[in-house]
């Protein structure tokens, strides 16, 4: 069962507010005897800045993600949205520099969202987790429509025990987060998440499960403010089994 | 375009989301028409012909002198007119001259987007000619004196009872909300307008080259009318309207139709050829067509942007777009809304001018999904983001915030130096105490990202960073397992 | 030509040409390849009886699901008494008297219908191009009766051609339209009468028709008779034997008398 060593790249979001999603996924990694470091120095994939049209700082930003992930065999990062701009929009960052572009396209190649490099790269889809409850799912947009992953989450989901997955309506539709957006425009960006927040309510779940911290970080800061009980939880999180089992 | 003004986006969108109306109205639009477009892509046979279409589009952009030059030199074989606009102003006075020419008191137009673009209206209004929009619901919004909020479905914004009072005043008649009469009161008032007008006014949604015509799509049948009692007609078409060959006007008319309203074919397809010959029964004596540039060239010109010029206008983006359907289409103050609205307003219009659509999506990738030609609007946006960011003389655009980029420079300097990204972390904890509230939970932030706070909370930062506990936790127990591991500390 | 010559030339500069250097088409020869439509051509050509019957199927589902009354006929009798059921039983929508106008057509002149209403006060005009009144009794008219060129099964489309006493109007103006279609002229899809299309002489302006005017613009309900015809009747003329169909076609047909009268 035991991959190639694993580069840990934990999300600025998730290093800083919920170190607890990274751990999770370390406590993963060990149980399936997986190599994991942690390479020192990373920061921000640089995608606040890329979305928000700034991209010589968002290519400052990728060069120093290049530089500390370049000798990593495979980096996995517990978030879609990194990835996707890793992925997709790390070799547009350099027009007039050839070398970097490849060295671009070579860390594309190897930098992989965590379900996935799970279910398509390891090939598990039973990570021996238990999570007693009911939870519904929301797919990330940058994850869903940006890197395809759809189905490998749930694949993870089904194979949980006690775990009962309800899908909510338009699980695909964007939570409204976008990055800078749901600062500038909060309004738009709350009454989406209100559309996403009835969504998950009507399914009667007891948490909300998702791969991208920062649209959960969306949800929760809404639920929090209607105060709602629903829980809000990372997939790493389900996967580690802390609820019930053998974390 | 001259018809807009600066937009006032987050103003309109607020008032769009505070209506109980136009939210339900948006909602079932989208759960219809974006989710019934995205099953015919899904279960569609011939899953190459959305790509086939784009790329005989993106070929006919690199042609398209001569393919306009072909459509054009079929068209005057006929006895067509064609005149060729560089802009706005350009297209009316052209149009205006026809209109005086015939002394004509009366236009009657089918729905085109193109000429909202130009804003044409006010100006025949001026020359003293009565202009009468055909379409239903664009007749609906004329009357009311109101702007259409959808591409295809212009007056979403507005409910039976409130279409019941307008015609009660408007029409005289009866109040009633019951769809089928309004439809029938509208049916009489127009069908007098359209048999006795000197000038029909029309867009046009793809011209075929190769045989010299234009084509017209509508379920109402207003636009048959318009193009064939009048006996002048003038269609205006923007110059990227166009396909090569018929097989090209088929495989684009299908995915108009089935993107735009779920229908293998619209009620009516009006091809239109030059005007009525000799010993034709009926149709125009006299057909205009003006091909209008009024910016399109800048977006040839541009290969970041070119693609958009593929779009043929379906509305099927603002289907299934998140933002659109909280908003509506007033927000976006331009005759285009929605996502594709989003990159071609500020195009045709003036990007610092439209900043506000450039800036106020999520990116969330919808719209590139139902797109029938696969337009990458997301791209688009970002890249037009960049254009903000720092300002482009190609496009004539100034550096939308300075303090925003100096935001971002600083950024740049914290990202690049991992001891400075730790230390300002430390900072943001010990900083953050105050605003912790007992749930865990911060509720009130200052300065620019006190937008997220304004209906949301916020988690704070965590005692302990995930790289701090890696070291205290993790690190140790394990040793690293590549060579040349990147491993200097801060 | 001014208006072109300088349109072009920022064509070209946009595309990064040399602006004054015109590119003549026969250059680009793959621009307008015409599609090989022989195969197609063919295809409809050896269409069988029976498979004939078959588009004819299915162009009777796709049209019912469109709301348009289909009706199978036999022989031109039949057809015609199709023709003065609907014209004895509707009602004019705009007007007090009956007028009905119908293409100048081979097909439609075999009805003879202005024989068949002489004693009941309906005129029955026929649209000649000469006809210097044409346009007053076609808005006279509530029923407009044509002959299709083409019909798509696939879509429940009609195709008609724009030719001398083949006016437009007659489809568009009165508030009811039969349109005859033989079942010869009857394809499966688009693409079969797009290749047909090519092959038509004279294209000067034509419409693809597929069911009657609507309208979804208030809240979205659809309405029937926007601006064009409220009700279309498509009477497919096919020889026997499908006498079966015809009993069928116009039990359903019944069952659709369900359009907003004024």
């Amino acid at each position: 069962m035991a991959g190639a060593p694993v580069s840990l790249f934990i999300q600025c979001l998730v290093d800083t507010m919920f170190p607890e999603v990274g751990e999770a996924m370390v406590r993963v990694f060990d149980r399936l005897a997986i190599p994991l470091t942690y390479p020192d120095g990373q920061t921000c994939c640089g995608q606040p800045a890329y979305n928000s049209g700034y991209r010589r700082e968002a290519a400052a930003a990728a060069r120093h993600f290049i530089e500390v992930f370049e000798h990593a065999k495979a980096v996995v990062c517990p978030s879609g949205s990194c990835v996707h701009m890793v992925r997709h929009h790390y070799p547009e960052l350099f027009p007039d520099d050839p070398v970097m572009t490849e060295r671009a396209k070579a860390i594309a190649a190897k930098t992989f969202e965590f379900t996935e490099y799970l279910v398509d790269i390891l090939g598990i889809t039973d990570v021996m987790a238990e999570y007693p409850g009911t939870v519904t799912y929301h797919d990330s947009c940058h994850l869903s429509r940006g890197l395809g992953i759809v189905r490998q989450p749930r694949m993870l989901l089904g194979k949980v025990r006690g775990l009962e997955l309800i899908e909510m309506q338009d699980s695909d539709t964007c939570c409204g987060f976008g990055g800078t957006f749901s600062i500038n425009y909060p309004e738009i960006s709350v009454a989406m998440v209100d559309e996403k927040i009835t969504n998950i309510l009507a399914t009667g779940a007891d948490a909300v499960v998702g791969c991208d911290i920062s649209c959960l970080i969306n949800i929760l800061g809404r639920l929090s403010r209607r105060g709602e009980k629903v829980e809000v939880l990372h997939i790493a999180q389900i996967l580690a089994g802390e609820k019930g089992g053998d974390a | 375009m001259s018809a807009t003004t600066p937009s006032n986006y987050r103003t309109a969108a607020t008032a769009g989301i505070a209506s109980p109306r136009l939210q339900k109205s948006l909602h079932g639009l989208q759960n219809r028409f974006g989710k019934g477009a995205m099953e015919i892509w899904a279960t569609m046979t011939d899953q190459e012909m959305r790509r086939r279409v784009k790329d005989a589009r993106m070929n006919t952009f690199a042609h398209l002198d001569i393919i306009l030059a072909e459509l054009a030199k079929n068209v005057r074989t006929r006895g067509g007119q064609v005149h060729f606009a560089a802009t706005a102003q350009d297209a009316i006075a052209y149009t205006l001259a026809v209109a005086k020419r015939h002394k004509v008191n009366r236009v009657v137009k089918g729905k085109s987007m193109t000429s909202m673009e130009i804003n044409i209206d006010p100006v025949l209004e001026d020359a003293g000619i009565e202009v009468v929009e055909t379409d239903l619901g664009e007749y609906i919004i004329q009357l009311a004196g109101d702007k259409p909020s959808h591409i295809i479905a212009p007056c979403i914004h507005l409910d039976r009872n409130q279409i019941g009072e307008l015609f009660e005043e408007k029409l005289g008649i009866d109040y009633t909300n019951d769809p089928p009469t309004l439809t029938m009161a509208a049916r009489r008032a127009l069908r007098e307008k359209m048999l006795t007008a000197e000038m029909g006014l029309t867009g046009c949604n793809l011209a075929c080259a190769e045989t010299g015509h234009i084509s017209l799509v509508s379920n109402e049948g207003n636009i048959r009318m318009t193009t064939t009692m009048p006996p002048v007609l003038v269609a205006l078409m923007g110059m990227e309207r166009v396909v090569a060959t018929l097989d090209e006007h088929r495989e684009a008319l299908q995915l108009l139709t089935q993107a735009a309203a779920l229908q293998k074919l619209s009620t009516y397809v009006s091809f239109l050829g030059g005007p009525a010959a000799e010993d034709d029964p009926d149709g125009p004596k006299e057909f205009h067509l003006v091909i209008i540039d009024n910016g399109r060239s800048k977006i040839l010109a541009d290969p970041e942007f070119r693609e958009v010029l593929a779009c043929i206008r379906c509305g099927a983006c603002l289907n299934i777009c998140p933002v659109y359907g909280k908003i509506g289409g007033h927000a976006y103050n331009s005759p285009y809304c929605g996502p594709i609205g989003g990159v071609v307003t500020p195009l045709l219009d003036g990007i610092n001018k439209h900043a506000d659509l450039c800036k106020g999506e999520t990116l969330c990738g919808a719209c590139k999904d139902i797109c029938p030609v696969e337009n990458d609007l997301p791209r688009m946006l970002a890249a037009l983001r960049h254009k903000l960011a720092y300002g482009s003389d190609l496009w004539n655009t100034s550096q939308h915030s300075p303090a925003e980029a100096y935001v971002y420079s600083f950024w740049k300097i914290v990202i690049g130096n991992p001891r400075f990204f730790r230390l300002m972390l430390r900072t943001g904890r010990f900083l953050q105490r105050p605003f912790v509230r007992k749930n865990k939970m911060v509720r009130k932030m200052l300065g620019f990202a006190g937008g997220w706070t304004k209906g949301r909370d916020l988690p704070p930062l965590a005692r302990q960073t995930f790289a701090e506990l890696w070291k205290e936790k993790y690190a140790a127990t394990r040793p690293n397992p590549i060579e040349g591991q990147n491993e200097e500390g801060n | 030509m001014d208006s072109q010559t300088a349109f072009m030339r920022n064509i070209r500069q946009s595309l990064g040409l040399a602006p004054d250097t015109e590119r003549p088409k026969r250059l680009f020869p793959a621009l307008f390849a015409k599609a090989d439509t022989a195969l197609i051509l063919q295809d409809i050509e050896n269409r069988t009886t029976e498979q004939q019957n078959e588009l004819v199927e299915i162009l009777q589902a796709n049209a019912l699901a469109l709301g348009v009354n289909i009706s199978i006929a036999g022989s031109h009798d039949e057809a015609a008494a199709i023709v003065v059921d609907l014209v004895r039983t509707k009602n004019p929508e705009f007007t007090h008297t009956k007028h009905i106008v119908h293409h100048d057509h081979p097909d439609l002149a075999t009805l003879q219908l202005w024989k068949r209403f002489s004693r009941e006060g309906i005129t029955v005009h026929t649209s000649f191009s000469a006809d210097q009144q044409l346009r007053e009794k076609t808005i006279a008219s509530f029923i407009g009766i044509t002959a299709a060129d083409i019909g798509v099964a696939d879509s429940a489309t009609f195709i008609q051609l724009t030719q001398p006493g083949r006016p437009r109007s007659t489809s568009l103006v009165p508030s009811i339209h039969i349109a005859f279609l033989k079942k010869e002229h009857l394809v499966a899809d688009l693409r079969e009468a797009y290749a047909l299309l090519r092959e038509k002489e004279r294209l000067d302006s034509f419409v693809f028709i597929t069911g009657p005017s609507k309208t979804a613009d208030i809240e979205a309900q659809m309405v029937h008779g926007a601006h064009g015809p409220r009700e279309v009747h498509l009477i497919v003329l096919s020889p026997p034997p499908i006498e079966k169909d015809v009993r069928e076609t116009q039990n359903l047909q019944h069952t659709e008398e369900q359009q907003p009268n004024s």
